[in-house]
Formats: C-alpha cells, sequence, structure tokens
C-alpha cells in the first residue's frame, strides 16, 4: 500500500466543503453510487448531519432501522467506551416506517442522495409490512436488518439461524423488486452459512459487519453500566474482524455484491475492505466521533484510487477486486 | 504508509471558515488551549479559543471535548461557563481517564472540539431569572448569567448549592445582580430558595423564571417547588453521550413525549414535560 501521493495532479481543491466531481464510481446489485463511501446505517440521521455537510455527495447513505410502529427502544444507559471503540444498546429507536416516508426519504431525495433504507422487525410479519410499505417509495435499496443484538426478537435471533433467515428472505423476495441487502452479524460460528442462506433465497447484496456483543461493567456498583446489559460494540476495535467477514464471505461467494462494514476511518481502512473484496464500505462509529468522517474517508479513498486504476475499473462495472 | 489508528493523516482541510463559507458548521477541529486553572481540588476550568463557539455559544449549550488516543474515542460533552472575546471556558471535575488528562492540558497544547450543540435555555422574555444550580450543573448557568448581565430588561438571581468548596462564586459574582450559595452543611438549594421567598413574602413581583442544572436529585426537588408555585422552569439534563450531535441516540432522557435526546432535542426540557409530578 503506498502513502497518500500529495504530488498527484488531483489535489489541487483539499477543502472538504468545495464541490467536487466525483471520478470512482461503483455499482452495487446494479445501483450506482457515486463513489464507495457511505454511511452505515444507526450512525446517520439526515436531520442531524445535514448541519455539518451536503451528504448527497457521498456514495449512499444508509438510514437507520425502520419499524412497522415508532419503537421507544431500550432504557438508558444506552453506551458505554470501550477500547478502541464503544458498546451501544438503543435497542432500534425509531419514528416508524411512516414518519421515515413522509419526512427522512423525501428530503434525502430532493437532494438526489443514494438512499439504501434499513429495516427492523420483531416478526417476519413486521418486517414483510415494513418492506410492502417501502416498495412504492424512492428507497434505492433496502437493507434488511437482521443482525441487531439488542434486540429481543427480530435482528440478531434471524440473522444467526440460517433456516430462520431463508424463511424471511424468501418471503420479503416475493415482496420488492427493490435491491435487497441482507446485514449480516459477525456473531457465529460460520458467516459464510448464513450469508450462503440469504443469497440462495433472494438477497441481491449483503452488508457486513453489524456490531459484535459487547458489554461494560462499572466496577464500583459490581454492576452493567449498559441498562439492557449487553450491546454492540463498533469502532476502530471491530475493523480486523469486519475484514475477516468479508474477505471469507468474497471467497465463499465469488459473485454476490458486498457492502464493507467495521472500524473505517480512513481512505486506507476503506481500501483494505476493497481489496477484501468488497464492492463500497460503510463508515459507521467514526462518524459519531466527527460528522465529516464519511465524507473525508470518501476523498481519502478516491486518492488511493487515482494510484490503483484496475481496482476502479473493476468497481465501476460492479466487479470486486478478488 | 500513515500510521491510520483513528485519524487519519489526513491530506484535507474543513476549517471554520471553509465550513461557514460552504453554509455549515464547522466539524470537529482543533482548538488551542489558552488557560487551564484548578478552582478547588479536582475542579478545572479550562479555556481554549475557537471564534465559532465563542460567538454562537448559548447558555446550556455545549462542547464536545476529544482525547488524542485511539483507545478513548468517546466524546466527552461540557456546558460551555464563559465566552469572553474568542475565549470559551468550561469548568469541570476530574472524574475519570478523559477529564484526568484534559485537566493536565498546558496553555499552548490543542484539543479537538465540536459545537457548540444543544437546544439552549429559552431567554427570550424580559423579567426577573432565578438560576438554580448544582455542584457541575453551576458552569452553564454561569453563561446564563453572563448572558443576561448583558441585557437591561432582566434580573438574574443565582442560588448554587456545592457538596463543600464553593468553587464558582468567583465567576457569578461577576455576573448575577444577587447570589446565594450554600453547601451541604448548611442545606441545599430548596433551603435557599425558601429564604429567599420569605423575605420576599408579600412583596408584589412578576413571577420569575426559573432555569435549573444540576445533579437528577435536586432538579426532580426544584421541578417539585415551581410546580407548586406554578412558575416557569427549564431544565438542562445530561445523559452519557455517543455523538453529541443528534445522530446516535444514545443519550435519551423519558418524558411525557417518550424518550428524547439529550444532545439534541435538550439539553434543556420544561420541567412539565417530564412527567415528574405525576
Amino acid at each position: 500500500m503506498q502513502v497518500l501521493d500529495q504530488t498527484t495532479s488531483h489535489t489541487d481543491d483539499l477543502n472538504l466543503y468545495a464541490s467536487h466531481a466525483w471520478r470512482h464510481s461503483t455499482v452495487v446489485a446494479g445501483v450506482h453510487w457515486k463513489n464507495p463511501v457511505g454511511t452505515a446505517s444507526g450512525t446517520f440521521q439526515y436531520a442531524a448531519v445535514r448541519n455539518f455537510y451536503d451528504v448527497s455527495q457521498l456514495g449512499a447513505v444508509s438510514t437507520k432501522g425502520v419499524s412497522p410502529e415508532p419503537w421507544e427502544g431500550n432504557p438508558g444507559v444506552r453506551t458505554a467506551e470501550a477500547p478502541a471503540g464503544t458498546v451501544n444498546a438503543v435497542g432500534l429507536q425509531n419514528p416508524g416506517v411512516d414518519a421515515y416516508l413522509e419526512d427522512e426519504l423525501p428530503k434525502l431525495k430532493a437532494i438526489d442522495a443514494t438512499v439504501v433504507t434499513n429495516v427492523a422487525g420483531h416478526s417476519d410479519d413486521e418486517y414483510a409490512e415494513v418492506v410492502s410499505k417501502l416498495e412504492d417509495s424512492d428507497a434505492d435499496m433496502l437493507e434488511i436488518n437482521v443482525s441487531c443484538p439488542n434486540v429481543t426478537a427480530g435482528g440478531i435471533s434471524v440473522g444467526t439461524d440460517p433456516q430462520a433467515l431463508s424463511r424471511l428472505i424468501t418471503r420479503l423476495r416475493k415482496l420488492t423488486t427493490k435491491p435487497m441487502v441482507v446485514k449480516l452479524t459477525p456473531n457465529v460460528t460460520d458467516i459464510t452459512v448464513i450469508a450462503k442462506a440469504a443469497v440462495e433465497a433472494g438477497a441481491d447484496a449483503l452488508s457486513m459487519i453489524n456490531t459484535l456483543l459487547g458489554m461494560r461493567i462499572n466496577i464500583r456498583t459490581g454492576e452493567p453500566i449498559i441498562a439492557n446489559i449487553t450491546g454492540g460494540l463498533s469502532g476502530p476495535a471491530v475493523f480486523p474482524v469486519g475484514l475477516a467477514c468479508v474477505y471469507r464471505v468474497r471467497t465463499a461467494l465469488p459473485d454476490t455484491p458486498i457492502i464493507g462494514i467495521g472500524g473505517i476511518d480512513s481512505g486506507e481502512k476503506a481500501l483494505e475492505y476493497l481489496y477484501a473484496g468488497a464492492n463500497a464500505v460503510e463508515v459507521g462509529g467514526a462518524a459519531l466521533l466527527d460528522p465529516l468522517a464519511p465524507l473525508r474517508v470518501a476523498r481519502e479513498l478516491e486518492l488511493l484510487l487515482d494510484e490503483r486504476p484496475e481496482l476502479s475499473a473493476k468497481l465501476a462495472k460492479g466487479e470486486s477486486w478478488r | 504508509m500513515p500510521s491510520a489508528v483513528f485519524r487519519p493523516t489526513t491530506t484535507f482541510s474543513a476549517t471554520n471558515s471553509q465550513a461557514i463559507e460552504a453554509g455549515f458548521m464547522p466539524a470537529r477541529r482543533s482548538a488551542v488551549i489558552t488557560a487551564v486553572k484548578e478552582l478547588s481540588e479536582g475542579i478545572i476550568r479550562l479555556t481554549f479559543a475557537d471564534a465559532y463557539i465563542a460567538e454562537h455559544a448559548q447558555p446550556a449549550q455545549f462542547v464536545n471535548l476529544y482525547l488524542p488516543d485511539p483507545l478513548h474515542t468517546a466524546p466527552r460533552p461540557f456546558g460551555v461557563s464563559e465566552v469572553n472575546g474568542e475565549e470559551v471556558s468550561l469548568i469541570f471535575a476530574v472524574v475519570g481517564v478523559g477529564t484526568e488528562r484534559f485537566a493536565q492540558l498546558q496553555p499552548g497544547d490543542t484539543v479537538d472540539v465540536l459545537g457548540p450543540l444543544g437546544r439552549p435555555f429559552n431567554l427570550e422574555q424580559s423579567g426577573h431569572y432565578v438560576l438554580v444550580g448544582g455542584g457541575l450543573g453551576v458552569p452553564p448557568l454561569i453563561k446564563a448569567a453572563q448572558d443576561l448581565s448583558r441585557r437591561a430588561d432582566v434580573q438574574c438571581t443565582a442560588v448554587f448549592g456545592y457538596r463543600d468548596d464553593h468553587f464558582a462564586d468567583e465567576y457569578v459574582k461577576r455576573y448575577a445582580d444577587f447570589a446565594f450559595s450554600i453547601d451541604e452543611s448548611e442545606g441545599n438549594v430548596i433551603t435557599l430558595l425558601d429564604r429567599i421567598e420569605a423575605r420576599h413574602a408579600g412583596q408584589r413581583s412578576a413571577q420569575p423564571k426559573i432555569l435549573v442544572c444540576g445533579p437528577l436529585g435536586m432538579m426532580k426537588a426544584v421541578a417539585a417547588w415551581t410546580s407548586r408555585r406554578n412558575l416557569s422552569c427549564q431544565l438542562s439534563m445530561e445523559q452519557r453521550m455517543g455523538c453529541g450531535y443528534g445522530t446516535c441516540v444514545v443519550c435519551t432522557v423519558d418524558t411525557k413525549y417518550g424518550r428524547k435526546k439529550v444532545c439534541s432535542d435538550g439539553p434543556v426540557f420544561n420541567a412539565q414535560d417530564m412527567g415528574w409530578n405525576e
């Protein structure tokens, strides 16, 4: 891997806010992304992020999981710092799919963002209800969240069971013509088994990884810090885990589009995911520490792709490096 | 290759002026420390220069500080306690790894900051404001007193409770028209509020507007005290935060209207919206 080359002809404008013509695009399950970097679901809310930059510059934005009805999520405390990361247990608090369709989605489409709508449910019926409601929407892709570790039903309970996952995705496939991404958990013995089950049931693409199950304890009280007891670990700590998951799934499924997620906070780390076989990446935890992180990663990656025409050409055709 | 352990060695710039020119709020950036003072044991007043925060910060708004340490990445939010020129002051207690490291900063050092963040106290009305603070809830109220001191249409009374050392009295006395403080050996802020009320008994005066920031138990007691008197009461809440700017939804507090984000729906809430007295 090489150092960012500051002598390249493209570094004339290094102001992150300057309007920018992207040079390296990607295609994920037939959907064009203007660059290979998006936001990871759960770490992006348009009403908050819009104050800081033009989010339509990103390859895509993956919005927070939406359920059929508004969800209150878990009680507080919901977060605890961890070495090189944080453990969170929000529990998919969201205003429900109807509010999303009236508010966040139209605002994102009005600025021409590419939108990946994350779908949550407590049961197959609930996932189906959300997918049906999104079918006639302007969402560009759907991402089925079968990997949240912080809800008592749905989420990870589906994403760790190949048969339950197959049943769910088979049903959802009949309800939508939109490209359907299934977001996988790393909390399994063999992620390739789950990945294959999702693709055989009709998933168009896979995204990975969701958070790793974790917890922290307050040594003054001896009790868990997070009210939900356990939460999901994200941040730089999970980077090598996500990378290994992408590599293994790419090896098992050579032709399935993959969105790589986990610990990305620089163009270099995004590039590692692309070399592992991802078609695109999403920035999650890093955006919580700096709203501009996804845009910065996209611009850094662009400089790295300038020097890698073969990789860039593959991405533009919807292919992966390996 | 660059050692991209946490924050990458980026070639890109995102300065305050570039953000403002593009119509956006500045994101995370580096600020230079201009003063560090220990007000009492383990209580630090930290001052840094940031023209944007200095110009825009309103009372109860806060600033995230970040450690230059890949192992400890979470934002540490602190209420702005004073603004002088382009300099912004925060007051905090050393309670953990983050505050320990911030306490060791020296003038000339830099620290990463994001802000100002959050929904401030509503100070639009004229009249009499009573600021009720406890412990480390006092600093944001100093900023309220500072802003109110610049107006001719308001009066400001500060009522502060401390565990022991009255560490912030020096600052609030510069700005408040009347300042009362008490420590645990003598009573609490309710003791003071009762005394002030008794002193003014029989006098005809406009209803005061109460602003509160402090430990949850104290805020509940003050909310109940104001509710019985039908006074307006704004609370500034605290919660562990994941981002500080409204995106991650970890810092929620339960209200009559559901779980709200302390960082962006608050930190200021109306006491009557909390459902504490029902």
